[in-house]
This record gives structure tokens, C-alpha cells and sequence, in this order.
């Protein structure tokens, strides 16, 4: 779980600019929600690219909840970078006004995928690529939306778990109070991501890293003296959420079909 | 005798700006009075080509950019990684890299051990190498190794059989494990590696790998050289692009071997006899 935040930091500058200058742009955009991860990423993408260089885009629904509005005003404000904030409530409404739920999932899955549609609105207007934001914890048991908050072009932070994102965060100076308050989705007020996960983040991560990294199975992990029902409750996230994580099947007909045997890397356009 | 390791970052699938930049390097290097300038592997290429192999392999003997190459190489020796496909074996494609001496090949190695496992997946795309053969060079015989055959023992007795006094590796190694004090985990491997073959080959150990990003995949650089006592004569930066000139004495390899006798000692006709019976008992 330990990490040298220091060389960390030097290789994922590095990889944002190379990203970034291999597509032929200079510019980065992200969502700023108030919370560590975005944070964490905006640190990064300002440090590879300076300030002018990266535009965050603070999408509350309304005035937010909590504190996360003021949060990420202030994150934008410290990082001077180009920030713009845009209430997605009037949409959001609108759709749900037409086809109403009580479920909140619903309403936050959208709310994920409006912010998405903004997002590469601005991608395209400005120029900029979409930087994602999601953590290794996150990608692994697919707590993200599909389409929403996962889509991006590329993800600096999909290979840190979220206590190395913490640990990256301290090294990087974030205020405190944005590396210790409590994770959350921000689908509805009061959520948070450990309370819904069931978990706690220290403990979600200890056992994916015995489970991915390590390559244990679910018994040795009991073995090691967690509760069976957390391993047994990761594996089965782990394994329901891959379809989260991957380019959907496509069905075979001609002798060379995408993803199967038309085989070209992400990187290798000019 | 001058060394230089060119830890580049070459471009995915874009041979143009590859050989730009090997040409400018290839000048910085005369400019410095380098003798043996070394590329990692599928430096005119990239890495991770999957069906851009098809596309960016070249016949050494006829393409322009090895003329180019060969041109500009005149006064020194250099080492270049390449997707190689020969008139001989159409539709064939070798991680090969060439020794281009004065403006000849007088080397190719094509690469025996192709890593096919978690992130890797050459046998998918590239044929194998099937011949490990030592070459005369200005200051002795050499090796040629690409990347995963540094890792295999049998790859490095085989230069070794074969004389060499200097093995020469070319590497587009991805770094992996972020927790250590100075670079990547996966380094240290290369290091110790590199380090136990120069003491047990009594041998110049000279490791160029490569730094960039493909795919998200992150080639963790650290070149470097040891000498035939295993001394590490120099390394490269971690992770990012480096130029390492370094100067080496040749005569090195003589004095290791007078006082360190495993050259002289070793029985070659012994390890073949062990080798057939084994393999022998292994078809029963």
C-alpha cells in the first residue's frame, strides 16, 4: 500500500503531458467536486501543465451539498487555475420532472451522466481532453457511473488505490479538512461512499490489494483473519463490475472485426 | 572507449519522428566523440505496435532508414532496435535489433524470449529469434540481447560460450512498484541481474532501456553498465528520457579474467552433454 508520493507525482506529470502532446493538445479539463480525488488530479494536471493549461469544471446540482461547492471553489481558486461552475440542476430537473423516481441511484447515475455531456461539450470548445478521476478502489468494484463519471480519455489516478491517493494528496499540500472528509459520490445529500459500500476505505483496500495484487483467493484472505463476508462481498463487486471496466462485445461476422483481431494501441495514431 | 546509452522515448508506430530523433542523437553522440552508441529496443518503432507491426517492419537491407542510419553512423558504432521482416521470411516479423559498425550491419539479433503473460503479449504479433551468436567488434566480441532474453540464464551462457566480453542489452522494460526509495521495484531486478551476470561472465554488462508512456504502460529507463568485477560504471535517470555517456576500458575484461577464472574454467561440452540427456528425459 506504500507508495513514494514524490516519484509518484513525477511519473504522472509526466504522463499527462505526454498524453496530452501525443493527441495534439496542451489543455486538460476535469470535474472539480469538492472532493480528494478531483483534487488530487486538478494538483497533478496544473503541476504538468500549469495553471492556464487546465480548466475545472465545478458542476453542483443546485447549491450542492455540504460544503463540497465552497470546497471546490476554494481547491480552484488555490490551484488558479481557469475555473467555471454550472448549475446542472435546470436539466436534470427537467428530465425527471418528465419521467419522475424516488430512486436515488437514478437520480444520481444521471446527474453523473450530465456532468459527463458538459464535460466533453467543453472538451471539443476549448480543446482540452478530459482527464479522469476515478481511483483504483473505485474501478475495481465498479463504484462508478457508466458513461458518467468514469468516461474520460485518460485516468492518472485508475492505478492508486484510495488510501495512496490520500497519501499522494499530504504530499502534494492539500488542505487537511479536503484529505479527511468523508468520501462521497455526492448521488444525495449526506451520502457517503463507505457507508453505502459497507466499508471502510482502509479496509476495502487492504483486501483488494490481497486479492488483485497479490492474486489471493477469497479463502486465503479469510485466512489472513478478515471477516468472510467483506472478502466474499469485494469478490463478488470485483467480478459484477467488469462490464464497467471494458469496450462492450462486439459480434464476430467478418474475418476482421473490432476488438477481436483489429488490434491497434490506444497511443499509436500520428 | 566511449559508450553512450540513448534512454530515449520513441514515438508509437511514427518511424519519421523516430528516425529524427535517432539522427539527432546520433549527432549529439559524434559531437561528444562516442565510439558505441546504443538505442533500447523498437527504438525506430515503439513498443507496444500490436497490428502496427505488420506496418512498421522493414528489411535492414534495403530500407531508407537504415540508409539514413548507416549514413549518419559512419564514425561510430550503433546499436538500433526494429521490426524486422528479411525478403527471405515474408510475412514473418522479429523484435530484431542491428550492430551497425561504420556503416555496415555486421549483427541482427532477433529477440528468442518473447514475454506472453499478464501485460505482454508478443508471441501475438512477432515471430521468434532462434540463434544467439557472438560478433567481432573493434574491442572484442559481443553480445546482443533484447529485453526478456536478459532475464533468461541460458541467453547469457550463450554470449558467454561464445566469448563475448561485452553483452549488450536492449530493453523497453515497463516500471512496476511505486514504494521504493529511488525509482521503479521492477529496476532492481535489471540491476541485480545485470550486476551478477557482469561478476559471473567476468563481462561488461551495458543496459539500455527506454522511457515514455504507451498505453498507460510506463518503460522505466535506469540504463546502465557494469564492469567485468560488477561494478556499476554508470546508470541512467529512472523514468524519464536520459543521454548516459560513460567510458569503459576494454582491457577491463582481461584483468577480471586473470583474476576471476570462470572464463577458463567453464566446460561447455559438459553443459551440452547435460543439456541432452536432460531434455532427452524430459520427451520420455
Amino acid at each position: 500500500m506504500k507508495i513514494n508520493p514524490a516519484f509518484v507525482e513525477e511519473i504522472l506529470t509526466a504522463f499527462i503531458r505526454e498524453e496530452l502532446g501525443r493527441a495534439g493538445f496542451h489543455k486538460g479539463i476535469l470535474g472539480l467536486s469538492g472532493g480528494l480525488d478531483s483534487a488530487v488530479c486538478a494538483t497533478l494536471a496544473v503541476r504538468a501543465l500549469g495553471p492556464r493549461n487546465v480548466t475545472a469544471l465545478i458542476m453542483p446540482y443546485g447549491k450542492g451539498f455540504g460544503s463540497d461547492l465552497a470546497d471546490a471553489r476554494r481547491i480552484a481558486k488555490a490551484l488558479k487555475l481557469q475555473a467555471e461552475t454550472i448549475d446542472i440542476s435546470p436539466m436534470v430537473d427537467a428530465y425527471f420532472k418528465k419521467h419522475p423516481t424516488d430512486n436515488p441511484v437514478l437520480k444520481g447515475n444521471k446527474m453523473a451522466r450530465e456532468r459527463m455531456t458538459i464535460l466533453y461539450d467543453w472538451s471539443a470548445r476549448i480543446k482540452a481532453l478530459v482527464l479522469g478521476t476515478s481511483n483504483k478502489s473505485e474501478l475495481l468494484i465498479g463504484y462508478g457511473t457508466i458513461h458518467g463519471d468514469l468516461a474520460c480519455a485518460f485516468n492518472p489516478l485508475g492505478d492508486l488505490y484510495k488510501t495512496q491517493v490520500r497519501a499522494l494528496a499530504e504530499h502534494l499540500g492539500l488542505p487537511e479538512d479536503i484529505r479527511t472528509k468523508a468520501p462521497s459520490a455526492c448521488l444525495w445529500p449526506g451520502q457517503t461512499d463507505e457507508a453505502e459500500i459497507g466499508l471502510s476505505y482502509a479496509e476495502l483496500d487492504e483486501i483488494l490489494e490481497h486479492l488483485v495484487d497479490g492474486r489471493e483467493s477469497e479463502d486465503e484472505v479469510v485466512a489472513r483473519g478478515f471477516p468472510r463476508k467483506k472478502a466474499a462481498r469485494i469478490a463478488r463487486l470485483i467480478r459484477g463490475s467488469e462490464f464497467k471496466r471494458q469496450m462492450p462485445p462486439i459480434a464476430k461476422l467478418s474475418s476482421r472485426t473490432v476488438g477481436h483481431d483489429h488490434l491497434y494501441p490506444y497511443d499509436g495514431n500520428k | 572507449m566511449k559508450i553512450a546509452l540513448a534512454q530515449i522515448s520513441p514515438v508509437l508506430g511514427d518511424l519519421d519522428r523516430n528516425l529524427d530523433l535517432h539522427l539527432e542523437t546520433i549527432e549529439k553522440a559524434r559531437r561528444a566523440g562516442i565510439d558505441l552508441l546504443i538505442f533500447p529496443e523498437l527504438s525506430l518503432t515503439g513498443y507496444r505496435l500490436r497490428d502496427l507491426v505488420s506496418e512498421t517492419a522493414r528489411d535492414p537491407r534495403s530500407c531508407r532508414e537504415f540508409q539514413a542510419l548507416r549514413k549518419a553512423g559512419r564514425g561510430m558504432s550503433i546499436v538500433v532496435g526494429f521490426v524486422e521482416e528479411s525478403p527471405l521470411k515474408p510475412g514473418l516479423f522479429f523484435n530484431s535489433a542491428a550492430f551497425i559498425r561504420g556503416g555496415t550491419i555486421i549483427h541482427i539479433h532477433r529477440k528468442m524470449f518473447l514475454p506472453n503473460s499478464g501485460m505482454f503479449e508478443e508471441l501475438r504479433f512477432f515471430a521468434r529469434g532462434r540463434t544467439i551468436r557472438t560478433f567481432e567488434t573493434p574491442w572484442g566480441k559481443a553480445g546482443l540481447l533484447i529485453c526478456r532474453d536478459f532475464l533468461h540464464l541460458n541467453a547469457h551462457y550463450l554470449v558467454f560460450a561464445g566469448g563475448a566480453g561485452i553483452s549488450i542489452a536492449v530493453s523497453a522494460a515497463p516500471g512496476r512498484g511505486v514504494a521504493g526509495e529511488d525509482g521503479f521495484a521492477s529496476s532492481r531486478m535489471w540491476e541485480v541481474t545485470g550486476e551478477a551476470v557482469a561478476r559471473l561472465t567476468t563481462s561488461f554488462v551495458v543496459y539500455c532501456n527506454r522511457t515514455g508512456f504507451e498505453d498507460g504502460a510506463v518503460f522505466a529507463g535506469g540504463s546502465f553498465i557494469f564492469d567485468p568485477f560488477g561494478n556499476l560504471v554508470a546508470r541512467a535517470a529512472y523514468g524519464r528520457p536520459d543521454f548516459l555517456p560513460a567510458e569503459i576500458d576494454p582491457a577491463d575484461i582481461r584483468r577480471a579474467r586473470r583474476a576471476m577464472t570462470f572464463k577458463r574454467d567453464d566446460r561447455p561440452e559438459v553443459t551440452l552433454a547435460n543439456l541432452e540427456r536432460i531434455v532427452r528425459l524430459d520427451e520420455d
